[in-house]
């Protein structure tokens, strides 16, 4: 069940890079538009979508790495949009990021201990002699043996390395933890072990993730509910195991049959054509070019992310496609 | 930690990271600290002063008391070309030190907060990088006149922009890694970030130019020296030596030479110094990274009975043995590996990294990498005028000739397997105009037909694209036509949908689908470690695990009813097989523990058993072959599919 | 294309504009009055008067921001001023001078580029082979040597033992064209050995960075011959490195030079150049610098328009 209470609520978020600088500016390429959504405590969102999406910026912007050009965010309800990098930080012990690459995502000079104890470190958690028994329990948490500790992360593999990262991020004990695409780097036969982690860590922790993926059929096994997101817009959100078995909007249909499966050939919608670049989208739903039922009308407003049942929402002016037989 | 268990561990030992010295950096820092000592050390010891003058002995040629003789006006060359050295050192070190400390400075804050710090960090050395560093020097000593100290400080002017543009570089790179947001996202402060997360990831780079600023600062420091503009008399240094013993040189060459010889002994030690640390700190440079060209392969003894391929088949692998023979000892990356591609089938090669699929194909192509062999086994491909060719027999030129005609390929990265230089039609009809020698007007038609029969939409416009003006699946589209344009009896396909979107994905595995059942269609051998791609397209399946085939037979089979723990565990592993499973109630994904073993750490036995959870004792010691299960088509290498089912 | 072009155009102007200023800049800022310290090299004490006087001449005495327009107005028409040793045109003896240094900067840069390119090709194709060991050795012995070295140890070696050219001097190439020609040898071949192993280094990385492409791969899994992979796929794309670094080579030789024409009395700019810091001629100094960094801007501009041409992923 639903945590009632939202310990991060975004509001109209937008986003954008470039717009060049001195003589020659010229028009930004917007990455998010509009983007509203909340996480309730101990909950997972699944945020999906294809590259250009702009999953990962959301990510990024929502810890303040990224700064959003409009919108709003609050933390436990206190509105961080405005905050400075100082007031941010001791913010940040509450929530914590764990990346896709485990090659990059760990410092090469510093072995395990430096890294966990650096983290300990910025915000005076654990010091002196209560240090060693908590990197240890930092560790098991993540199930790895103590003996790793005074390893250099190239002595790991990309699994282990990824359970480094996520034991790092778990360390200040955050209420928050945004997972951007945590297992797309690594085998198969090897993700299932992060996924059943990353699980594990919300029921004993009771922490809230933003689980950035690719990958629909990773997200609909971790996530309570999913975002699709197509260009920097929210196509759909609603309860995981709907949006996968029963997409409303073409996008997350298209999505979900796309999906490379065992037992295939059931209704499929192909998409034709390249995501739009972010430097020029198409009027209206930016969807619209690549989507098989779009109409004349789709051009012209752009479509409101409204309620459609309860609990589900889209982003899409159609109520009368038929998502079975339309294939 | 005890000391026993200390020594138990072997990685234990790097726990603090002493500077230990790496061997190909001990000559050459033995060689810097003897230059650097040597002219403060020996002079006292010598007890010789470097301005005494005995003019009655003037170009005394060297004897016991005077080892190098004596100059123009009667000096000890040795005393003074080693007092000479003191002042070049001075100079060259201290003003290292001090361009190297501001410009990293700089370079680090521009890096670290861009906007206008980064602004003017990069301009500031834009500007001073615009005067040739002689003429710098020159107008400084104009407004300050000739001196140790001013030197000192032209050179400090004249290098600091260098450093503060290399640490930009490497700093603005190092700030977009991971580790560096990780640092920022725990609520690190600027100077922790900066001064311990990135600084001491690019003191590579940094102490590399340190030496390199060194060097030259000592070329410079004597040059001007030299013009009479550095070091002032009556203090010895080199340049000025050079300049003095010039009016002498018919009569005292020795003279000349001395010094000379000196400056260039010590800058070579340096450049020494430098070219190795660059070595040991990107090993990328010195051998590693050189694939596939050079040097041309001889032609190897014909296998004596030369087999000849079924009717149907294009593609026959037999007993393949691969290894790699970097340290001396030969480690084996693929073991008996064999497979078969019937034409206008799919087989497809399926496993984690390291298992040895693409290197399967790249052996089919020649193209294995430096220091990786066939070392066993035969490969048979058909050409395209029916005949079996053995391709492991093949020399260099016979193999140009059946690359692209008979077996063609395509890769990964669509991203980067397009030269970013030339048009995209422009390589997508070189090879044809090379091998079938057509027209540039012809191959241009052909070409175009080619884009369109790939589902290029606008195929004339993109003909004349350059690679970036393309997306990444139109890039694969191009990658595709480009194989089939020579109408090759044979597709190696290495991962091609891994790097591109799900719905782009489902768009090139149709492509491939539609290929597969037009007529004359190449035989196709898919690799992929992704079961869900692999479900779609291929008619077999071979799995490999650790360099083996552990199960192949039909893809319905082997999907349907897989044997082997392996296969069945990567099946399981697939999220996408669970639906009825998740998260929130506490589910988990059947999972797979531990990770693939390395090549050269495989143990003996099954290289499955440690993570096999079916394992039992005979799976240490005997090595399981392929045998079929069910039926003949179906092979599965595990011991316990024999007699009773997993 | 253009539109990029004229935006680097504009950026080089700007620098330029800045370099000039910086140029004037220096004498406000280095502590001490200029007449003063002019004066005072020779050795004497100067009297007031003298000061007084020689800052009128210089134009010290007026305002700094009219020192400045006049300065930057003379630079746009090239008129420099007078020496203040001989009164001369600084202008006119750049314009007599700079194409001395030039030739000597374009033969030897010639040679060098002709012998460092396809050797550090060849050297990159066989990495690791003696060719390629032969190449690193000639390249860190020459590294090693300062280029005044070089020059002086030529002259001990071919002038003044085997008596094969002439140990330095000049001769115009109107009336005496043999002579100008025998006089260019050792000073242009000094220059070209100082700059071979930086071009043969960057050619040789570049065509190693260049093999490792994935492109070439392609290349070869088409079928194409060695030879064409070669051309087209790995020299082409190395191109870019080598010809930046030759561009910025050919600026630094602006200065360098400096050394080998004094070595060899080749009366080029540079020797003007050091008589003038000798002499504290702070006027000609100061054009000097100017005229060779405004040439060092504009090789750079013709460098980046180039890399425009040779790569087409290359905008603004």
């Amino acid at each position: 069940m639903i945590e009632q209470y939202n310990l991060l609520e975004v509001e109209k978020l937008s986003l954008g890079f470039g717009g060049g600088n001195g003589l020659l500016r010229s028009q930004p390429a917007m990455i998010l538009r509009d983007v509203s959504f909340t996480i309730g405590q101990g909950e997972i969102i699944g945020l999906v979508g294809e590259s250009g999406s702009g999953k990962s910026t959301i990510g990024k912007a929502v810890l303040k790495l990224l700064k959003a050009q409009e919108g709003r965010i609050r933390f436990d309800g206190v509105d961080i949009s405005d905050l400075s990098e100082h007031d941010m930080r001791p913010l940040r012990r509450e929530m914590q990021i764990v990346f896709q690459d485990p090659y990059s995502s760990l410092d090469p000079r510093q072995t395990v201990r430096g890294i966990l104890s650096d983290a300990l470190d910025i915000h005076r958690l654990h010091t002196g002699t209560a240090r060693e028994p908590r990197l240890v329990e930092l560790l098991d948490m993540v199930g790895l043996r103590r003996e790793f500790l005074d390893r250099y992360p190239h002595e790991f593999s990309g699994g282990q390395r990824q359970r480094i990262g996520i034991a790092r991020a778990m360390s200040v004990e955050p209420r928050l933890i945004v997972a951007d695409e945590p297992v797309s780097a690594l085998d198969v036969s090897i993700q299932a072990q992060v996924i059943n982690l990353i699980a594990r860590l919300r029921d004993q922790t009771g922490v809230s993730v933003l689980f950035i993926s690719h990958d629909l059929s990773v997200v609909r096994f971790i996530s309570d509910r999913i975002i699709v997101l197509y260009l920097g817009k929210i196509m759909e959100v609603g309860p995981a195991d709907l949006v996968h078995h029963a997409p409303l909007h073409p996008y997350s249909k298209a999505l979900v049959s796309a999906e490379p499966r065992l037992d295939q050939k059931s209704s499929r919608i192909r998409l034709t054509g390249d995501i739009p670049s972010p430097l020029k989208p198409p009027s209206g739903c930016v969807f619209r070019t690549r989507c098989p039922f779009a109409l004349p009308a789709c051009a012209e407003g752009v479509p409101e992310l409204r309620e459609v049942a309860p609990g589900r929402s889209k982003a899409c002016i159609r109520d009368d496609i038929d998502m079975e037989t339309a294939a | 930690m005890t000391i026993t268990s200390a020594s138990a561990n072997p990685s234990s030992a790097f726990r603090f990271p002493l500077p230990r010295i790496h061997p190909r950096l001990r000559l050459p820092l033995a060689i810097v600290a003897i230059v650097l000592v040597a002219p403060f050390a020996v002079p006292p010891l010598l007890g010789i002063d470097p301005n005494a003058m005995s003019v009655l002995e003037r170009f005394a040629g060297p004897s016991l008391a005077h080892p190098l003789g004596l100059d123009e006006f009667g000096r000890d060359r040795l005393a003074r070309v080693l007092i000479g050295a003191q002042a070049s050192l001075r100079v060259a070190v201290i003003s290292a030190l001090i361009s190297c400390t501001i410009g990293s400075l700089i370079g680090l804050f521009g890096a670290y907060f861009r906007g206008l710090a980064g602004f003017l960090s990069t301009k500031t050395a834009d500007v001073v990088l615009c005067f040739p560093p002689i003429l710098l020097a020159l107008l400084v000593v104009t407004l300050m006149g000739p001196g140790t100290t001013t030197l000192i400080w032209v050179l400090s002017i004249i290098y600091f922009p260098a450093f503060a543009r290399i640490v930009y570089l490497e700093a603005s790179r190092v700030s977009q890694l991971d580790y560096v947001v990780a640092a920022k996202a725990l609520g690190a402060r600027p100077r922790r970030v900066m001064f311990r997360t990135m600084l001491p990831n690019i003191s590579g780079p940094i102490i590399v130019q340190l030496s390199l600023t060194a060097a030259a600062a000592i070329v410079t420091e004597s040059g001007l020296s030299y013009l009479g503009l550095g070091v002032v008399p009556p203090d010895p240094s080199w340049g000025q030596m050079i300049r003095g013993a010039r009016a002498y040189m018919e009569r005292d060459p020795l003279g000349i030479i001395i010094p000379c010889v000196a400056i260039s002994l010590t800058i070579y030690s340096v450049n020494l110094l430098t070219d190795r640390l660059r070595d040991v700190l990107d090993p990328k440079g010195l051998s590693g990274g050189i694939p596939i060209l050079s040097p041309r392969r001889p032609k190897v003894q014909a296998a004596p009975q030369s087999a000849t391929l079924e009717a149907d088949t294009v593609l026959r692998i037999d007993h393949l043995d691969v290894a790699t023979n970097t340290n001396g000892t030969p480690i084996k990356l693929i073991e008996d590996v064999n497979l078969r591609v019937r034409r206008g089938r799919c087989t497809a090669l399926v496993g984690e990294s390291g298992s040895g699929k693409s290197l399967t194909a790249s052996s089919v192509m020649g193209l294995l990498p430096r220091g990786v062999n066939v070392t066993a086994g035969d490969i048979m491909l058909r050409s395209h005028n029916g005949e079996t060719i053995q391709v492991t027999t093949l020399s260099g030129e016979d193999l140009e000739a059946i690359r692209g005609r008979d077996a063609a390929m395509i890769f990964q990265e669509p991203m980067t397997a397009l030269n970013p230089v030339y048009r995209v039609g422009d390589q997508l009809i070189e090879a044809a105009k090379i091998h079938r020698s057509v027209s540039s007007a012809q191959a241009r038609e052909e070409g175009i037909e080619f884009l369109k029969r790939v589902g290029v939409n606008d195929p004339v416009r993109r003909f004349d694209s350059f690679p970036h003006m393309l997306s990444g699946g139109l890039r694969q589209r191009v990658m595709i036509a480009m194989a089939l344009s020579m109408q090759p009896g044979l597709l190696l396909a290495d991962e091609p949908t891994t790097a591109l979107d799900v719905t782009v994905q489902a768009e090139i595995i149709d492509l491939l689908i539609a290929l597969k059942n037009s007529a004359g269609a190449p035989g196709i051998l898919f690799i992929s470690h992704d079961l869900g791609v692999v479900a779609q397209l291929a008619d077999e399946i071979a799995v490999m695990y650790a360099g083996r085939v552990v199960e192949q037979g039909p893809a319905a089979t082997v999907l349907g009813n897989a044997r082997h723990p392996y296969t069945r565990a990567l099946l399981q592993s697939m999220p996408a097989a669970h639906e009825e499973l998740h998260a929130s109630r506490s589910d988990t994904l059947p999972s797979i523990g531990g990770t693939p073993p390395l090549p050269h750490e495989r143990p003996a036995g099954c290289a499955f058993r440690d993570r096999c959870p079916h394992a039992v004792s005979v799976c240490a010691e005997v090595r399981p072959d392929l045998t079929s299960v069910d039926g003949p088509d179906h092979l599965a290498a595990c011991h316990l599919t024999r007699g009773s089912a997993v | 294309m253009l539109h990029s072009a004229i935006s680097r155009l504009a950026s080089a102007l700007s620098m330029l504009f800045v370099v000039a200023t910086l140029v004037f800049a220096i004498q406000v800022v280095i502590p001490g009055d200029p007449a003063e310290l002019l004066l005072s090299s020779a050795g004497s004490t100067p009297t007031p008067e003298n000061i007084a006087a020689l800052r009128v001449e210089m134009g010290l005495d007026r305002p700094l921001l009219q020192q400045y327009v006049e300065f930057l107005w003379g630079a746009v028409r090239l008129d420099f001023g007078n020496s203040l040793i001989d009164n001369s045109s600084i202008g006119q003896t750049i314009a007599t001078r700079l194409p001395r240094t030039l030739e000597l900067i374009a033969v030897a840069m010639s040679i060098a580029v002709a012998v460092a390119v396809p050797f550090g090709t060849h050297a990159a194709l066989r990495a690791g082979g003696r060719l390629d060991t032969a190449g690193s050795g000639v390249s860190a012995l020459f590294a090693a040597v300062p280029v005044f070295v070089i020059g002086t140890l030529l002259i001990l070696l071919f002038a003044q033992t085997l008596k094969l050219t002439p140990a330095g001097g000049y001769a115009d190439f109107g009336s005496a064209p043999i002579q100008h020609l025998s006089n260019l040898v050792l000073p242009a071949i000094t220059v070209a050995m100082s700059i071979f192993p930086i071009i043969f280094r960057m050619t040789r990385s570049s065509v190693l960075d260049s093999l490792s492409n994935e492109w070439v791969r392609t290349a070869l899994a088409k079928g194409l011959p060695r030879r064409a992979v070669v051309r087209r796929h790995v020299l082409r794309n190395a191109l870019g490195p080598v010809v930046t670094v030759i561009g910025l080579q050919l600026g630094i030789l602006l200065g360098s030079t400096v050394l080998v024409e004094f070595v060899f009395n080749w009366p080029g700019l540079s020797g003007y150049l050091v008589t003038a810091v000798e002499q504290r001629d702070y006027p000609t100094v100061r054009a000097i610098i100017l005229v060779v960094a405004a040439i060092f801007i504009f090789i750079n501009l013709l460098i980046e328009l180039l890399q425009m041409k040779l790569d087409p992923r290359v905008q603004l």
